[in-house]
């Protein structure tokens, strides 16, 4: 089984899990991911991921300006991401708990 | 922005990436690759041995995680919006070389130096056409006259009343657009003293009987005998020639080349290559043609026919010199 394909579904999860944590911009979080052991987590798909949930109003996003190069834009949680990610993690703990069980038990 | 910390290696990228993008409203295309320079570079600075990945994938990729719909694979269809979607990306891509790269502001004040060229070619495009239209070659010089003011003085701006921006953009990409059909209509070539023909590919058309394309024209003599290599043509002086139909009617015609080099395809009957389509759907010479078909394109359908008595023609008015004799 293919990990990349598994991290779709739940790449949204990660990626609200990780900006609750601390705000960040778009490299910042996934050196997170990665470091948190997704490793082989696309830089693409996050940056289009923290865009996704900002335009679902999930996330706040300010831009800091930089003198020595081009500016960050960082993203925040607010509290539709936290309502978001609540559920989401009580959607996965399920599932998990689901998987396990049923691969458990075979 | 600043870019002067930017590697040259990554703002292309980012650029490429916009560029494939570029299908999407510019306000989406700027929010979703804000500071991709700089994550960028901080990827490649934290990892000495990454490469850049190709620039389109990425941007698919983006484009995906965002929820943003594919960018639809299928060329637009038409000509006319396949070459809007191209003028459109080279357009962004051209603003933001201009915009990373200042020194490229040199070659476009360089090709800003042309414009006038454009503008006298637009009206001569203008004027080919409105002779197209009235088959007039006077009206042409007339119009050519009439139309390079104009041309110019819209082109300053000195008229701008004449018509808003959109307009012009309109008119300058249906000009662009005419100059292959004045390249294939031959308009220069018919210019030419010397007896010549004009390009001579065969048009999508060509010879029809009631509407259904003809791949071959088999010539029989008064006598009831098979010509070959006739040529033919029609009271202009415009070779009839059979239409490009081989998806249709899976027959490839060959040139005939005359003593001035020019292949042409209106000597008949042609030589036709029997065609089929292999497993890749691709159009491919026969491997093994219908021998009764092979035989029926080298030989036509008859090999003699009933001889005709031939009605003599009325005398012409004065005598006028035949081409052939």
């Amino acid at each position: 089984m293919d990990a990349t394909q598994l991290l779709k579904g739940v790449l949204d999860v990660a990626v609200l899990a990780v900006v609750e944590d601390e705000d960040g911009y778009g490299y910042d979080v996934v050196r997170r991911l990665r470091a948190a052991g997704l490793e082989d987590v696309g830089d693409a798909s996050v940056y289009g991921t923290l865009r996704r949930l900002y335009t679902a109003g999930a996330l706040t996003s300010y831009v800091v300006p930089s003198e020595e190069g081009p500016h960050r834009k960082y993203y925040g949680i607010n509290a539709q991401g936290r309502a978001m990610l609540e559920l989401q993690r009580k959607v996965w703990a399920e599932f998990a708990t689901t998987m396990t069980n049923l691969l458990e038990a075979s | 922005m600043s870019t002067s910390t930017v590697a040259p290696e990554i703002a292309a990228f980012a650029s490429a990436v916009r560029a494939a993008l570029a299908d999407l409203p510019a306000e989406e295309v700027d929010d979703l690759t804000e500071g991709l320079e700089a994550d960028l570079a901080e990827s490649m600075a934290e990892d000495l041995r990454r490469t850049l990945p190709d620039p389109v994938a990425y941007a698919v990729e983006l484009r995906l995680a965002a929820g943003l719909p594919r960018r639809t694979e299928q060329p637009p269809r038409g000509a006319f919006s396949r070459l809007a979607a191209v003028w459109q990306s080279a357009r962004v891509e051209i603003a933001e070389a201009l915009d990373r790269n200042p020194s490229l502001g040199e070659f476009a004040s360089f090709a800003g130096a042309l414009r006038p060229a454009w503008w006298v070619l637009r009206a001569l495009i203008a004027a080919w056409l409105l002779a197209m239209f009235f088959g007039s070659e006077s009206v042409a010089v007339v119009a050519f006259m009439l139309f390079v003011p104009i041309s110019v003085q819209w082109g300053r701006g000195r008229w701008s009343f004449l018509g808003v921006k959109g307009l012009v953009v309109a008119g300058n990409v249906f000009a662009v657009l005419a100059v292959p059909a004045m390249a294939s209509a031959g308009w220069w070539s018919s210019h030419d003293t010397s007896y010549s023909y004009s390009p001579d590919v065969p048009s999508q058309l060509g010879l029809s009987m009631d509407g259904r394309p003809l791949d071959n024209v088999y010539a029989y003599d008064a006598a009831g005998n098979k010509l070959t290599g006739v040529q033919l043509f029609d009271v202009d002086g415009t070779p009839l020639t059979v239409g490009t139909h081989v998806d249709e009617t899976q027959a490839l015609p060959s040139p005939a080349t005359l003593e001035t080099g020019a292949k042409v395809y209106n000597v008949y009957p042609l030589a036709i290559t029997r065609m089929t389509y292999d497993d890749l759907g691709d159009l491919v010479p026969d491997p093994s043609p219908d021998p009764d078909k092979a035989a029926a394109y080298a030989n036509g359908p008859f090999l003699k026919v009933p001889a005709a008595q031939v009605p003599a023609a009325p005398a012409p008015q004065q005598p006028v010199a035949q081409p052939n004799e």
